[in-house]
């Protein structure tokens, strides 16, 4: 992590008449990290990431994006980020080139600096298949490597990607991240919400939300140490398991945790002295691997929830 | 294809699902209908009244004056006084006034003289509404002007009587509001399906659902219902008022009315359903409802301007309208309580038009699934 | 001109001319519906079904029908002639619109016994045009009495010479020309201006433009400019038809009628656009212009007088942009306004064009809520 701060939300709070969907939220990101957020639906990720590219002012709190604020005028923030928001952001109607002119305008884009520019971010996304093309002819994938490139046309020094990769193909999805990548370092700060654990896996720093809140921070091998102190196995059921039997082991007093993974289980013990009693008896049910805990896991216990 | 009734009452509760949350559609479709009665009922009148009048008095004399009160005592004229004919002709100019009263300078002289006693009436022809009947009640003026006046015996030697049928007080509500009812169902059913289709296209949910093992017939049957209710309720709430507030009768049958009804909202739907498919964009499909379904049916449905009166083209082209069918049936059964039998043209012509534009309908959603 | 307004005048542009069904709805169609109902419409009555009951020696009566059918303004219904019918359930069941009944044994011989009745029974379902059918006939009774007897009325004592300004010939298409015109700028312009909003907000678009640092008056403008462009093409077609198809003069200034259509043009748009603020789907968007321009049209003046509405209601077409612009056209087209006679509509037009972009400008939001 860069000591500079690109990225600065201080007790952040975001209502909506009564709700509230970003409750007193602080966290900084520095330059050049990929920083991903993760949450359930509804946890107020988009939310926050509107705050943070200057399109919601909110309710109460501070931000700082790129060394400027809301304080500083309704366009600051929005002048130095880029944005690709959830919804799909290019005209389907349009070109291409259509689109990427049209943005240039939208941030009064010197020609010739677009035009070099265009060059420069088009070839980071190796795109090939011409400017004159309709975006509705593009694939899932491509569409939103052009929307990243639309995003990066006034060379930003933060990008925020709202769920980027949500309805790509897995190859889509390996591309894409590759290129958030290469923009990172070229020393770009990406902002990243995502569902994906595997894409998380690959973000320097993560940071959890629940029902607004700010659950956890840290980087992927941080969490897992602090979500699991203790030894994570995986159970693989000898012979096909019951709904009944897996709900019982799920309230089995040796567990802390004990959760489906694929058709295996991933699985924390409640303390040693139990863990010692009952390893013996469940060897017969299952075969034990001791494993690191996933992401995944990590999310199952801090925002979901289960005990 | 085989129609499975749960399936279409399950995409029709979705839709209504989609109704309801929409405050705004809801409270549209339901707000509409009482504000177009309302207008209709309030403020539309087709006996001109109030014309203003720019009088220009150059005599000065009695009868010049009582030619005056003559025009503002008859109800049909509100009279503004002008010094001169040219300051009368810019008030008509200027929208001032629809009509100029000019008397010239020698006009009692004339009168007790035994000439006759000209006055110039200048109509305003740029105003398509008024000409027509302001020049009709400036013929009774002058008939009235020269029995009071001059006390000329101007009665003719018979006697021609004039019995106005099923609507003796020249009621226009009574004419307009049964028209309503037709172009308010028009564009809810038109407007609402052409719409909501278009939208599940738009936003690809469409191939969704095709995906589905709903059959096609399902979706379009699950789509219409709602909206089809939705016109029914407003038919119904139309009628009310119609009946409650303005006092319209209905003489004719109620199931004669209803059974107008359906196959006038079976064939609108099908026709915004054709429009949706050919579209599949909101943009298009909005101005393809309004120049197919809304403009004709106000316009070329006999609602305001009488089919007769048109070039006899459009008493042919108009045939196709279902607009226009309705039209009849529905003035038909409130005033003039027509019995099935006698609106069986009609009748038949909108049976037609429905199956036509049904068939239209199912033949390009089937094609557009190909 | 600034950059961002350019770009988005050339992206608007692009996509409402580039579909081909769009370019035919906002070139072809309004074309197609001038001429259709220029042609169609009217407020005159004709081709009123007549029917008529005479005996053989019943001959005044029998003029006074021939007289009326061949006076233009009546057909012959299907029964007629000396079968008697009842006349009533001739018109109840629509074979007629209205019936001439004689007195018992005939009107001429009535006539000679000073005591002649004729009565017309009409279908007065429609109001206009049972009106139009009492003073039709009035005259056509009166000329075959003077034709056939010598019995002209006497000279009334005093007489109105009466002229139609403008439209001498009581030409229909010139009363009906400039209302249409009216309706079909207002169609496109409205709806496209609103609609065209509220598609990027529906699809997500919208966000992508707020999240660029463009002012609000960028973005209303750049979305509302090039409606009004467009709104503006319609202009030369729609005159073009008017004075070639349709020989509907223009007596009063171009430049007075191109002023009067951009202060038109920008009304609607700016409307349009204060709707698309409170809409947040096309739907909504397309049911709110029509909500808007239902009552727009009724009250215009375009096909009832506004005189004749209650006060109350009158003021209500003080706001229309629609009632305004059909003034302007008519004093333009048919009575010779120049820019000078024009200055007062205009005004207003710019006044509610000033007070709604105004009011979507307070509404409108570059950030979201």
């Amino acid at each position: 992590m860069n000591d500079e701060t690109v990225v600065e939300a201080r007790d952040l709070v975001v209502r909506y008449g009564d709700f509230t969907a970003v409750d007193r939220v602080t966290f900084t990101v520095g330059r050049g990290e990929i920083f991903g957020f993760l949450g359930a639906n509804g946890a107020g990720k988009t939310t926050t990431i509107r705050v943070l590219c200057g399109v919601l002012p909110p309710t109460e709190g501070r931000v700082r994006v790129a060394g400027t604020g809301y304080e500083d005028g309704e366009n600051a923030i929005k002048a130095k980020v880029g944005y690709m928001s959830q919804k799909f952001t290019l005209y389907n109607d349009l070109t291409v080139k259509e689109n990427l002119d049209f943005i240039a305008s939208l941030r009064k884009l010197d020609a010739a600096y677009y035009a070099k520019r265009r060059q420069e971010i088009l070839e980071l996304i190796s795109f090939k298949k011409g400017l004159g093309a309709f975006v509705h002819e593009l694939s899932g994938g491509t569409k939103q490597q052009v929307s990243l490139a639309a995003a990066l046309l006034h060379d930003p020094e933060v990008v925020f990607l709202d769920e980027p990769t949500a309805g790509v193909t897995p190859a889509g999805r390996e591309r894409f991240w590759a290129l958030i990548r290469r923009v990172a370092e070229s020393g770009k700060t990406v902002f990243v919400t995502t569902h994906y654990m595997d894409e998380a896996e690959q973000c320097g720093r993560i940071a959890l939300m629940r029902e607004g809140k700010l659950v956890a921070m840290d980087s992927p091998a941080g969490l897992k140490a602090a979500a699991f102190p203790e030894q994570v196995f995986e159970f693989e059921p000898i012979e096909e398991l019951s709904f009944s039997r897996m709900t019982a082991f799920q309230n089995h007093e040796a567990f802390a945790f004990f959760e489906p993974y694929g058709h295996r289980f991933h699985a924390a013990a409640a303390n040693a002295e139990a863990w010692r009693h009952w390893r013996p008896e469940l060897e017969k049910t299952f075969r034990i691997r001791t494993i690191a805990p996933s992401l995944e896991d990590v999310f199952i216990r801090m925002v979901e929830d289960r005990p | 294809m085989n129609f499975v009734w749960s399936r279409a009452a399950a995409m029709a509760r979705k839709e209504w699902f989609h109704i309801r949350r929409d405050p705004f559609t809801m409270s549209l479709a339901l707000v509409m209908p009482l504000v177009m009665v309302v207008i209709y009922g309030v403020a539309i009148d087709f006996n001109v009244k109030n014309v203003k009048l720019a009088v220009s008095d150059s005599d000065q004399t009695q009868a010049s004056r009582r030619l005056i009160d003559t025009f503002s005592s008859s109800g049909y004229f509100r009279v503004r006084r002008d010094f001169s004919p040219g300051q009368a002709l810019d008030d008509l100019v200027a929208e001032r006034a629809r009509a100029a009263l000019i008397i010239p300078p020698q006009f009692e002289k004339n009168l007790w003289s035994g000439r006759t006693a000209e006055a110039q009436v200048l109509l305003d022809g740029a105003d398509n509404s008024t000409v027509v009947p302001v020049s009709q009640y400036v013929n009774t003026i002058q008939t009235l002007a020269s029995e009071r006046i001059a006390g000329a015996d101007m009665r003719p030697p018979y006697d021609l009587r004039t019995r106005f049928l099923f609507n003796p007080e020249l009621n226009s509500r009574w004419f307009i509001i049964p028209g309503v009812v037709v172009v308010i169902m028009a564009i809810l059913s038109i407007f609402l399906t052409a719409m909501t289709v278009a939208r599940e296209w738009e936003n690809g949910s469409m191939e969704l659902l095709l995906s589905t093992p709903v059959e096609p017939i399902e979706i379009i049957v699950g789509k219409a219902l709602p909206y089809a209710s939705l016109g029914a309720l407003a038919v119904v709430f139309v009628y009310i008022i119609a009946r409650a507030a303005f006092g319209v009768p209905f003489r004719g049958h109620l199931w004669v009315f209803g059974l107008g009804c359906l196959i006038f909202l079976l064939t609108y739907l099908a026709q915004g359903l054709f429009i949706s498919i050919a579209s599949k964009q909101q943009t298009l499909a909005m101005q393809l409802s309004m120049l197919t379904g809304m403009m004709p049916s106000v316009i070329l449905s006999g609602f305001v301007f009488p089919i007769a009166s048109m070039p006899k083209f459009f008493w042919y082209f108009t045939m196709l309208l279902p607009a226009r069918w309705f039209m009849v049936i529905s003035r038909h059964c409130f005033l003039e309580g027509s019995s099935f039998l006698e609106l069986a043209v009609p009748f038949a012509a909108l049976s037609l038009s429905c199956l036509a534009m049904t068939a239209l309908a199912a033949h390009k959603f089937k094609r557009t699934l190909e | 001109m600034n950059k961002t307004l350019l770009g988005f005048i050339k992206k608007e542009l692009i996509q409402a001319l580039r579909d081909p069904r769009m370019k035919y709805i906002l070139f072809a169609a309004p074309i197609v519906e001038m001429t259709l109902f220029g042609v169609a419409i009217s407020n005159e009555v004709k081709n009123i079904r007549l029917a008529a009951f005479f005996g053989a020696n019943d001959y005044l009566v029998r003029d006074i029908y021939e007289h009326a059918i061949g006076g233009g303004w009546f057909i012959p219904a299907r029964a007629s002639g000396e079968t008697a019918q009842d006349p009533f359930e001739l018109v109840r069941s629509g074979d007629a619109d209205a019936v001439l009944v004689p007195p018992e044994g005939g009107f001429t011989r009535a006539l000679g016994r000073g005591d002649a009745q004729l009565q017309i029974l009409v279908n007065a379902t429609n109001v206009t045009q049972a009106q139009s059918v009492e003073s039709y006939m009035k005259a056509i009774v009166a000329q075959t009495l003077a034709d056939d007897l010598g019995l002209t009325p006497r000279p009334p004592p005093i007489k109105f010479d009466v002229r139609v300004l403008f439209n001498p010939s009581l030409d229909t298409a010139i009363f009906m020309v400039p209302g249409v015109m009216t309706m079909l700028m207002v169609l496109t312009t409205l709806i496209l201006a609103n609609i065209g909003i509220v598609r990027e907000k529906e699809m997500g678009t919208f966000e992508m433009l707020i999240s660029a640092p463009v002012s609000k008056s960028e973005v209303i403008f750049g979305k509302t400019l090039p409606y009004v462009l467009i709104g503006m093409t319609n202009l030369p077609l729609l005159l073009a038809i008017a004075m070639l198809v349709f020989h509907v003069p223009l007596r009063g200034s171009i430049l007075a009628l191109i002023a009067a259509t951009v202060a038109f043009v920008c009304t609607t748009v700016a409307m349009g656009t204060l709707i698309s603020t409170y809409c947040q789907n096309q739907q909504q968007a397309s049911m709110a212009s029509f909500l808007f321009m239902f009552p727009a049209i009724m009250f215009s003046g375009l096909i009832f007088p506004i005189e004749n509405m209650p006060a109350a209601v009158q003021w209500l077409s003080f706001i229309d942009p629609l009632a305004h612009y059909l003034s302007l056209l008519r004093n333009i087209m048919l009575k010779g306004g120049g820019l000078q006679a024009s200055a007062w509509h205009i005004g207003v037009l710019l006044i509610l064009a000033a007070v709604s972009a105004a009011a979507s400008f307070r509404r409108f939001r570059t950030t979201l809520s």
